[in-house]
């Protein structure tokens, strides 16, 4: 073939080949289960609160046993807060703020990007219910978050929070999601109830300009390890 | 603001068992109500009697149950000594209460105004609040006029008089809370710090007599939680995924430019 020939051939190789391999290497939207099944269906009515009361047991009629306590006003005990997010294999290694709710409603993210949030009134890492820990993936003048690379995780990583007191938890990633912030799961995400699970958040997909912000939140569910 | 009375109907003096209900009670199936009670009447252990079987055994003043789950339908509610052997003298007092299937409460037994003992259902309210906030409720159920509450030295609840109560949706955290005389800042109770759990209803009661001494308890109900809007998440696009990476573009189109010069050669060659 001429030199000129296989520069055509060679040119449009280029041409055609960067977009396709582009597409075919990029992370997929979603690995492992749909985060909708990683998480516990939020009960529509919680179950009536405080501990099940045990029925009647050894009482001689049909009325419950009776545990009484003290109400004088009491100072809630201090929980350990979480402090260290670790996802070695993304290499993230992040410290952990506890953050509220912002004005607006939404979930408040520390402004230094290269700090993640845990939502402090939902469970704490390994609580019962799903523990949120979320942060900016980027911004205009800091650039990338801790959590950038979230997009990229694959399940079966392992996830390490460690809290205040040096007591880590040790977590397998079983799910990852792009998901529209439209119809993200909030009810699931932040749910109070079920067994332990840990709830990494922040956003991604793409990002729409006349917003200013993204269109998907990256959620990966992530189950304790023994 | 008063007490809602919805759920529960009170009826004075009844007496009586109800057979429908000391029949079969364990066939209600889920048809139950959450019913807590607790105790503010000073100075005075008693025993709390549900259609003339003991419910509590020498119930302490100041102190509450653990929520109840009690088939929803009328009980009669008493209260004798704690030393009276069973319910067949005369109460201190008696209620018909009316629980409704699926209702939260919490029965007081406390002092009116005029220092007489008396049972008040009050309905707990377990609506969601916003994701963030708290629910106070106070319930006046002590010997004492009108009272105003202050947190954080600023009035919040005024003249509020027993057995009502009011509520408030507050920031969650913790408060500084005192009870005042109506209108006044002669303190009758406090300043206490108050613990506010995000997601729950906190009631708060003002209880006790001028003599025995006035005095709060705190009972927690949850299940009034909500999720936040959304989690917000970035604003640069730096790892925007629409479409391919600039850099990327940019060698394609250098890879067609070179196709377009490599094939304008080839046909001049041709030619």
């Amino acid at each position: 073939m001429r030199p000129a020939a296989a520069g055509v051939v060679l040119g449009l190789a280029v041409a055609i080949g960067t977009p396709v391999t582009w597409q075919l290497t990029r992370e997929p939207e979603a690995a492992g289960a749909p985060v909708e099944q990683a998480l516990p269906e939020a009960s529509p009515a919680p179950p009536s609160p405080g501990s099940p009361t045990p029925q009647a047991s050894a009482s001689p009629g049909w009325l419950p046993e009776v545990a009484v306590r003290d109400a004088a006003p009491t100072a809630t005990p201090e929980r350990p807060e979480p402090t260290w997010l670790t996802v070695t294999s993304l290499g993230i290694d992040a410290p952990l703020d506890p953050v509220g709710v912002a004005a607006d409603g939404q979930m408040l993210l520390p402004e230094d990007v290269s700090r993640v949030g845990w939502y402090r009134f939902g469970p704490a890492p390994g609580e019962e219910g799903s523990a949120v820990l979320a942060g900016h993936v980027d911004d205009r003048d800091q650039g990338l978050g801790a959590l950038a690379a979230l997009r990229e995780v694959e399940p079966g990583s392992q996830v390490v929070v460690t809290d205040e007191a040096g007591t880590q938890t040790r977590w397998r990633v079983v799910s990852r999601e792009l998901i529209h912030k439209q119809v993200l799961p909030l009810d699931r995400i932040f749910s109070e109830e079920g067994a332990p699970r840990l709830v990494l958040v922040t956003c991604g997909g793409p990002f729409l300009a006349e917003y200013g912000s993204y269109r998907d939140n990256v959620v990966v569910v992530a189950q304790p390890l023994p | 603001m008063t007490r809602s009375r919805t759920a529960f109907v009170l009826a004075a003096g009844a007496t009586g068992t109800l057979l429908a209900l000391g029949a079969s009670p364990a066939l209600a199936d889920n048809h139950t109500a959450t019913v807590s009670v607790l105790h503010g009447v000073p100075e005075t252990r008693v025993d709390v009697y549900a259609d003339g079987e003991r419910l509590i055994d020498d119930f302490q003043p100041g102190t509450l149950t653990d929520p109840l789950q009690l088939p929803a339908g009328e009980y009669d509610i008493a209260l004798y000594p704690a030393d009276a052997p069973d319910a067949s003298g005369d109460p201190i007092v008696s209620e018909t209460v009316d629980v409704t299937a699926d209702a939260n409460a919490t029965v007081v037994a406390h002092l009116t105004p005029e220092g007489q003992p008396a049972l008040t259902p009050f309905v707990n309210d377990t609506s969601a609040v916003p994701a963030g906030q708290a629910r106070l409720s106070v319930r006046h159920v002590a010997a004492a006029p009108a009272v105003d509450v202050r947190v954080g030295g600023e009035v919040v609840i005024d003249g509020l008089t027993n057995p009502n109560e009011e509520s408030l949706t507050v920031p969650a955290g913790t408060v500084t809370a005192d009870v005042v005389l109506a209108g006044t800042d002669t303190v009758a109770i406090g300043p206490a710090d108050l613990t506010l759990p995000e997601g729950a209803t906190t009631a708060v009661y003002a209880w006790g007599s001028q003599e025995a001494g006035y005095e709060l308890a705190v009972q927690t109900i949850p299940g009034a939680d909500s999720a936040p809007s959304g989690v917000p998440g970035g604003t640069a696009g730096l790892v925007d995924d629409e479409g391919v990476p600039a850099p990327l573009v940019a060698l394609s189109l250098a890879g067609l430019a070179a196709a377009g010069i490599a094939a304008r050669r080839l046909a001049t060659s041709r030619s």
